[in-house]
C-alpha cells in the first residue's frame, strides 16, 4: 500500500495536526494484510516538520516495524526531519531506493 | 514623489490596530500623526506607516517586556491562525529568487519554534495567549515571540534539578526532552540548532536571560546569559 503525504496538507507542521493526521488514517490502516508494506510518499510535500512527523511517523514505526518503508525525497525539511527522528527513536527509518536513484549513484 | 496621505482609518486598518490605539500613539509619541493646519483630524504617510511596521524586533521585545500593543497582523492567537500565516510565508519564500529548495527548511525552524510555543503553554499562559509572527521576506527578517511561561519553567515540570535559564535553554536545545512528559516529545528545537549549524540561516533565541546567536558562516552552539530577563521565549530568524 503506498501513502501520499500530501494528502494530509502540503505544510505538515503542528503535533496536534500530526496526531490528527495518524487517528484519521486508522481505518485505512487496518486495510493493510499482514504481508504488505506501508509506503510512505513524500513527494508533493513543501514543509514537513519533526513534530507533526513525530505523531505520525513514529507511531508507525512502531506498529508496522520494518513493513513501514520511506520513499527518497529531495525536500531538504523531508531529510532534515527523517534523520532527527531516527536519532530521537534511536531506530532507522528502513529507505525504498527507486531504479532511479541506483542509476544516478552508479553514474556518479 | 508618490507620497500618499492617509487616513487614520486607513491607517488603522493597514496596521491592524484601532483607531484609538492609533490616537493613543501619536499622545504618547509612539507614532505621530500629522494635522492639517487648523484642523484636529490625524493624517499619516504611507511611507511612515511601512516603516513603522518594519522594525518587528522592537515590537515583538516592546511586547513580551512591557506588554506593549502592537499591529494586529502580527498577531496569531491561536495555532490555527499560526499555521494560515505560515503556509503564506511559504509561498512568499519560495519565490524568493535562489530559496527555491533552501524555504522548507527556512518555514521548518520559524514552524517549529512557533508551534514550540503553542505545545508547551497550551491552558497555561499566564495572560495573553498566542504569539507574535512577523517577517519580511525581502529583508530575510522573520520574528517570533510568545508571553507564555518560557523554557526554564517548562522544562522544570520535568526536570526539577534545573535553576538557571542558560541550562534550561542548553537542554531545550541539546536533549531529547519534553516539557510534555510522559508525552513523547521534544525533538523540535534540537532540530532547529542542526538545520541552523548547517545553512545559511542566522538565529537569535532568547528566554529569560539566556541567549543563543548562531551567526555567520562558522557557528557554535553556545548558550550565553544576556543582560535583560523576558518573558517567555523570542526568536528572531535571517536567511
Amino acid at each position: 500500500m503506498k501513502l501520499k503525504l500530501e494528502k494530509f496538507g502540503t505544510t505538515l507542521m503542528s503535533r496536534e495536526l500530526g496526531s490528527e493526521a495518524f487517528k484519521a488514517f486508522q481505518p485505512t490502516l487496518l486495510e493493510l494484510y499482514p504481508s504488505d508494506e506501508l509506503e510512505i510518499d513524500f513527494s508533493g510535500v513543501l514543509t514537513l516538520s519533526s513534530s507533526w512527523a513525530d505523531e505520525f511517523l513514529s507511531p508507525l514505526l512502531e506498529k508496522l516495524a520494518e513493513r513501514l518503508v520511506l520513499l527518497p525525497s529531495d525536500n531538504l525539511s523531508v531529510q532534515a526531519t527523517l534523520k532527527i527522528l531516527q536519532e530521537a527513536n534511536k531506530r532507522p527509518f528502513k529507505f525504498r531506493f527507486t531504479p532511479l536513484d541506483i542509476a544516478n549513484d552508479l553514474t556518479g | 514623489m508618490d507620497e500618499r496621505l492617509l487616513k487614520i482609518s486607513e491607517a488603522a486598518e493597514i496596521l491592524g490596530v484601532s483607531i484609538d490605539t492609533l490616537r493613543r500613539w501619536d499622545e504618547s509619541g509612539k507614532l505621530t500623526a500629522i494635522k492639517k493646519e487648523g484642523g484636529t483630524h490625524r493624517y499619516y504617510w504611507e511611507k511612515d506607516i511601512e516603516i513603522f511596521a518594519s522594525d518587528l524586533f522592537k515590537f515583538a521585545s516592546d511586547w513580551i517586556k512591557e506588554g506593549a500593543e502592537f499591529p494586529g497582523t502580527f498577531y496569531c492567537p491561536t495555532s490555527a491562525v499560526f499555521q494560515a500565516r505560515l503556509v503564506k510565508m511559504e509561498r512568499m519564500i519560495m519565490e524568493k529568487p535562489g530559496f527555491e529548495k533552501l524555504y522548507s527548511l527556512i518555514v521548518l525552524v520559524a514552524g517549529e519554534i512557533g508551534d514550540n510555543s503553542f505545545a508547551h503553554n497550551l491552558g497555561k499562559w499566564p495572560d495573553t495567549p498566542g504569539i507574535f509572527f512577523g517577517y519580511d521576506i525581502q529583508k530575510g527578517t522573520i520574528v517570533l515571540a510568545d508571553r507564555g511561561l518560557g523554557i526554564l519553567e517548562t522544562l522544570r515540570r520535568v526536570r526539577p534539578d534545573l535553576s538557571t535559564h542558560v541550562k534550561a535553554v542548553e537542554v531545550a536545545f541539546t536533549e531529547f526532552i519534553s516539557g510534555r512528559a510522559p508525552e513523547k516529545r521534544g525533538n523540535g528545537l534540537k532540530l532547529v540548532r542542526e538545520v541552523v549549524l548547517t545553512q545559511p540561516i542566522d538565529l537569535f533565541f532568547v528566554s529569560g536571560d539566556a541567549e543563543v546567536y548562531l551567526k555567520g558562516a562558522n557557528k557554535s552552539f553556545q548558550v550565553t546569559r544576556g543582560p535583560n530577563v523576558i518573558r517567555g521565549c523570542m526568536a528572531k530568524i535571517n536567511f
